[in-house]
């Protein structure tokens, strides 16, 4: 059950390295999403920014007058939050219907699935980019200075991906077996929603800021957020999200080297 | 030199909403199957054998160990009831379903053609389409704009490329997805039911695009229905019975062997 040949190994290999070499079929498909959903609407792509911002006001307004923060600290850091919530939850949750969807595909052509694991995660990477101008007009009207750490911020940002690239890859493996993972994870994800900082500091939890700290999503927020707000990320965020990269990939390479050619047998 | 030779080679789909586990205890669902099995041997040679597959669960074994070789310039037909392992068959050697077990030596590039219109949208332009597929059956950029003028010629379609294929009639859509889809040259094309486009006054062109198209692949290897169709374009025949290969060799013996089976009216 658990045995893994060399060949699957190799294989596996094969198939990340076939998907990280065909990038510009990645980048062209998932465009192609974005232009697909927004097919025949005037206002295009730009649904998104509109929609994201609209929501971001009514957040941190409620956030201003529930937590008594100022507005100008808490919208930013409303907004900056969100768009990595969105990035996050977004992504696991097209992971978990990643194969599912591609059904017709992976039936009929022979394609690397980390194909399909690229393309999502551009494809969200690029929605990101979009509510991310909601921020940049944020962050001129109440003038937020970036914090000097944010020279780390790519890397942080791409360490962030890696551990959505593999929770997405592991969640679109199962799923494809099980198919109630896709409900579940999108259950644990609202309700992880309210136990990440987001709306709140985790200051204001007081004696339950536990529930931030143990939580990893923290970690993986404060990571991206922090320096946009001029907080600079603590060595124990970059170590959590580091650790938990290195060692999800090294299980997710296993599992997915052990799982990968059965997937489209479970379709 | 291109060539597919496969060994021993076994794909069997478990059969999950069965929850056989505890079915097989309260049914007794082992027994079932080696009625249903002998029902299928006797009779019908419908469908793939169901047994139990190398986990133990209860399995439908599609390829039921089969072992061949085809070799360049081979145009083979492949042949049986429905169910009788055909398209499980094109699936694996395009590399779809890696066998359980049994290997598959493939030198050459597969290019399986089920669908003519997968990754088509109907909300995009002609053009666009011809971009979306070309990329998905893996052309390059230049290839793609090489062959735009031979595509717009063929079809005929003109100032319709610039206009979202919704607006197409259905022999427009297929039209498109046809020449797009033999703008390729296969290495090694594996087809599921001849390919075919559009009205009578068109079916001429297709044809002759088509035994073009058809020339310059190297390995064929179609399954179909329809004995005229494989008359016309392989020269070698391969006969399946429930998920086995019960006869490989000249086209007209293996439909000859095919037509005793099926009682001649194939």
């Amino acid at each position: 059950m658990l045995a893994l040949s060399l060949r699957q190994v190799d294989l596996a290999v094969d198939d990340l390295r076939t998907g990280i070499g065909s990038w510009r079929l990645c980048n062209f498909l998932a465009w192609q999403d974005i232009k697909q959903r927004y097919r025949r609407s005037t206002l295009g792509p730009l649904w998104m920014t509109l929609t994201f911002g609209v929501q971001i006001f009514t957040m941190g307004f409620l956030s201003a007058y529930l937590f008594a923060a100022e507005l100008s600290k808490a919208l930013p850091y409303v907004c900056s939050g969100m768009i990595v919530w969105s990035l996050i939850t977004q992504t696991v949750n097209d992971g978990a219907s990643l194969f599912v969807a591609s059904t017709r595909f992976l039936t009929q052509v022979k394609c690397p699935l980390s194909v399909f694991l690229l393309q999502m995660l551009w494809r969200n990477v690029i929605i990101a980019a979009h509510n991310a101008t909601v921020y940049v007009i944020v962050a001129i009207i109440f003038v937020v200075i970036p914090a000097p750490s944010i020279i780390l911020w790519p890397l942080g940002l791409l360490l962030v991906l890696a551990c959505l690239a593999w929770i997405a890859l592991v969640a679109a493996i199962i799923s494809a077996r099980y198919r109630d993972i896709q409900n579940l994870i999108s259950s644990v994800f609202m309700i992880l929603f309210w136990l990440t900082p987001l709306m709140y500091f985790p200051e204001q939890l007081g004696r339950k800021r536990f529930i931030a700290d143990y939580n990893p999503l923290t970690h993986m927020i404060a990571l991206v957020r922090g320096p946009l707000l001029g907080a600079t990320p603590t060595l124990n965020d970059w170590l959590v999200v580091l650790a938990i990269a290195i060692i999800g990939w090294i299980g997710t390479f296993l599992f997915f080297a052990r799982f990968r050619s059965r997937v489209v047998y479970w379709l | 030199m291109l060539s597919i030779v496969g060994k021993n080679i076994y794909v069997e789909f478990p059969i999950y909403d069965l929850k056989m586990r505890s079915l097989k205890h309260t049914l007794g669902l082992g027994p079932l199957a080696r009625g249903i099995n002998r029902l299928a041997a006797r009779k019908l040679n419908v469908g793939g054998q169901i047994g139990t597959g190398h986990a133990g669960r209860i399995v439908i074994k599609a390829l039921d160990g089969v072992s061949f070789e085809i070799l360049e310039g081979d145009r083979v037909g492949l042949l049986g009831h429905n169910g009788s392992g055909k398209t499980t068959l094109l699936r694996t050697l395009a590399g779809i379903y890696e066998p359980v077990e049994g290997v598959i030596r493939t030198s050459g590039r597969v290019f399986p053609l089920f669908d003519l219109q997968l990754g088509m949208d109907i909300d995009a332009t002609g053009l666009e389409n011809i971009w979306m597929r070309g990329k998905l059956l893996g052309l390059t950029t230049k290839q793609i704009k090489d062959a735009l003028d031979d595509i717009s010629e063929f079809t005929e379609l003109g100032d319709y490329l610039q206009m979202p294929i919704r607006t197409y009639s259905t022999g427009m859509a297929l039209r498109l997805a046809f020449a797009i889809s033999t703008a390729i040259t296969p290495e090694i094309l594996v087809l599921d039911e001849m390919i075919g486009a559009g009205d009578a006054a068109f079916l001429a062109r297709a044809d002759a695009r088509l035994k073009t198209f058809l020339a310059r692949t190297g390995i064929l290897v179609i399954a179909s229905h329809s004995l005229p169709i494989l008359r016309q374009w392989c020269n070698k025949g391969m006969l399946l019975q429930a998920g086995k290969i019960v006869a490989f060799g000249p086209i007209e013996e293996v439909i000859k062997r095919y037509e005793g089976i099926v009682g001649g009216t194939g």
